[in-house]
């Protein structure tokens, strides 16, 4: 039963493996010739870790969550998830896109519902029954018969949550979530993420290039450098949570991250 | 100058009141000898006796029949074309150039074809209609499907819809807003094509009635007819299509609430 209390969770290293990267590089061929969007990349992401894929763009952190969702092959390396080879999209690896995505044809409920189309062990009924369960969790539930033309930026962006979180993923990807919205609107949606977080312990990767966004989010930093990409640093942050986006704490562990961004690399730089 | 939304359709109003006072005047000042140009009351008379006389009820009846059976087949057969046009790169090529070649020729371009394939029976109406609307639906829906915006699928995909699937949850919903367009434009070119056929092949219909008009030498006739065209043409674009594709393109997000 996943617990409210993260000091109840076994410390990270001693928690399962869920997500394991083995040498995984992206290359895209191009007519005049090729680019290398991702240097071969090895990574492990422990179950019900938090972990945010922090750099500039274009550095091939996108690539990355784009692989693992199963969106796009590796050029070489493994992927896999508990230990099975990851081969194309699959409800076990939701994503959570930038644009919410939602259908405008169904309503609030009717798109969470069409997650869970796949789970032909639930009833109808035990269907709706989870839908209304995950619009409580992200505060919609007054909302599940409303249009999507309805609701507001920051609604649409947890309806699309509540849809990713039903058809309970083992590993939930998230591409930039927030970019549209509003500072208020963004500052409450860090703390649902988090709640949700902490109630389900959900394996979560967060792709942003937001320092804040990245210290306040992530229980772990890989901070990637570009071209082509490649993890430079990796920071862990202890805080407790829910963290708050204004939080000094947050701010430092946001300066530390884009120091190891912007610090000395051995290679020569890229002008 | 400025003009208050909500008084504008005092303006259209007194701007047809104005158009039926030019029309009455031109008819008093004997422009032309009133067998030729009859005065709108001379029309609505007119009108009136076909009515009376049961003309003018079982022709309606016949034309919206055959819309009805003509525009039905055309949608169907042109929202298939177009779902396949815009899941296949080689098809959408091939049959968009066919159809907007097509497309160039009037509606009444395909009478004389359809005489000489069916002869004088309503086969050949339902012919013209189909040939006349089916490749704009198509091509709408096409525009339609390969205009999905890619996050649909994208979404769809990561949420496990199978690929059979897609069509029908995705592929069709999503391109609802261009296919009720294309249905709405489809539908004024299905009407002008059936009024075409009708003047040629029928002994019956809206059309047959303006033909009959014009062998009688009943100007009066002749513009109530169109009048009535023009009216039952409107009606059902506006308030049939226009209504449908105002819901799906405010619900769709595409427009905004008036």
């Amino acid at each position: 039963m996943p617990s409210a209390d993260p000091n109840l969770e076994p410390p990270a290293e001693r928690r399962p493996v869920k997500l394991k990267l083995t040498e995984v590089s992206k290359i895209y061929a191009n007519a005049s010739k090729p680019i290398a969007a991702l240097q071969p990349i090895n990574a492990e992401i422990r179950a019900g870790e938090f972990v945010v894929f922090f750099g500039p763009s274009g550095c091939g952190k996108s690539t990355l969550l784009n692989l693992i969702a199963g969106f796009e092959e590796p050029t070489e390396g493994e992927i896999t998830l508990d230990g099975a080879r990851v081969e194309g999209p699959h409800h076990d690896r939701l994503m959570l896109f930038q644009e919410h995505g939602l259908f405008p044809w169904l309503n609030v409920i009717e798109n969470v519902l069409f997650g869970l189309r796949r789970q032909f062990r639930f009833k109808p009924k035990a269907r709706r029954e989870k839908a209304r369960q995950f619009l409580q969790m992200v505060h919609l539930d007054q909302f599940e018969k409303a249009p999507i033309h309805e609701l507001s930026g920051g609604m649409k962006q947890r309806v699309a949550l509540a849809r990713a979180l039903a058809p309970d993923p083992k590993v939930l990807l998230v591409d930039e979530p927030f970019p549209a919205l509003d500072a208020l609107t963004r500052t409450k949606l860090y703390g649902d993420l988090q709640e949700i977080f902490l109630r389900t312990r959900k394996t979560i990767i967060l792709v942003t290039h937001d320092p804040r966004e990245a210290a306040c989010l992530g229980d772990r930093v890989l901070v990637f450098s570009g071209r082509p990409g490649r993890i430079k640093a990796e920071i862990e942050v202890n805080l407790p949570r829910v963290r708050d986006i204004n939080d000094s704490r947050v701010a430092d562990h946001a300066k530390v991250i884009m120091n190891e961004l912007e610090g000395p690399t051995h290679e020569s730089p890229e002008i | 100058m400025k003009v208050q939304k909500s008084s504008i359709k005092y303006y259209v109003l007194g701007f047809y009141l104005l158009l039926l006072a030019v029309w009455q005047g031109l008819f008093f000042a004997q422009v032309l000898p009133d067998y030729l140009f009859p005065s709108p009351w001379q029309v609505l008379r007119r009108l009136w006796e076909l009515a009376a006389d049961n003309y003018l009820w079982p022709s309606l009846k016949a034309t919206f029949q055959r819309m009805a059976i003509g525009f039905s087949i055309a949608a169907v057969a042109g929202l298939f074309i177009g779902l396949l046009m815009g899941m296949s790169r080689v098809v959408n090529s091939c049959l968009r150039s066919l159809f907007l070649g097509l497309q160039t020729l009037p509606t009444a371009g395909w009478v004389p074809v359809s005489l000489l394939l069916y002869g004088l029976s309503d086969r050949g109406i339902y012919f013209v209609i189909i040939m006349s609307s089916a490749p704009a639906v198509a091509i709408a829906t096409s525009d339609g499907v390969l205009h999905i915006p890619r996050i649909y699928l994208q979404v769809a995909r990561t949420l496990g819809t199978p690929a059979y699937a897609m069509p029908v949850r995705i592929i069709l919903p999503a391109s609802l807003p261009s296919i009720v367009t294309g249905m709405k434009l489809g539908w004024t070119l299905a009407w002008h094509g059936g009024v075409s056929a009708e003047l040629i092949k029928s002994t019956i219909g809206l059309g047959f009635l303006l033909q009959m008009g014009r062998e009688l030498n009943d100007a009066a006739q002749v513009i109530g007819i169109m009048l009535l065209t023009v009216i039952f043409g409107v009606l059902l674009d506006q308030f049939v299509f226009g209504l449908i594709q105002k819901r799906i393109l405010l619900r769709w997000g595409l427009a905004q609430k008036a």
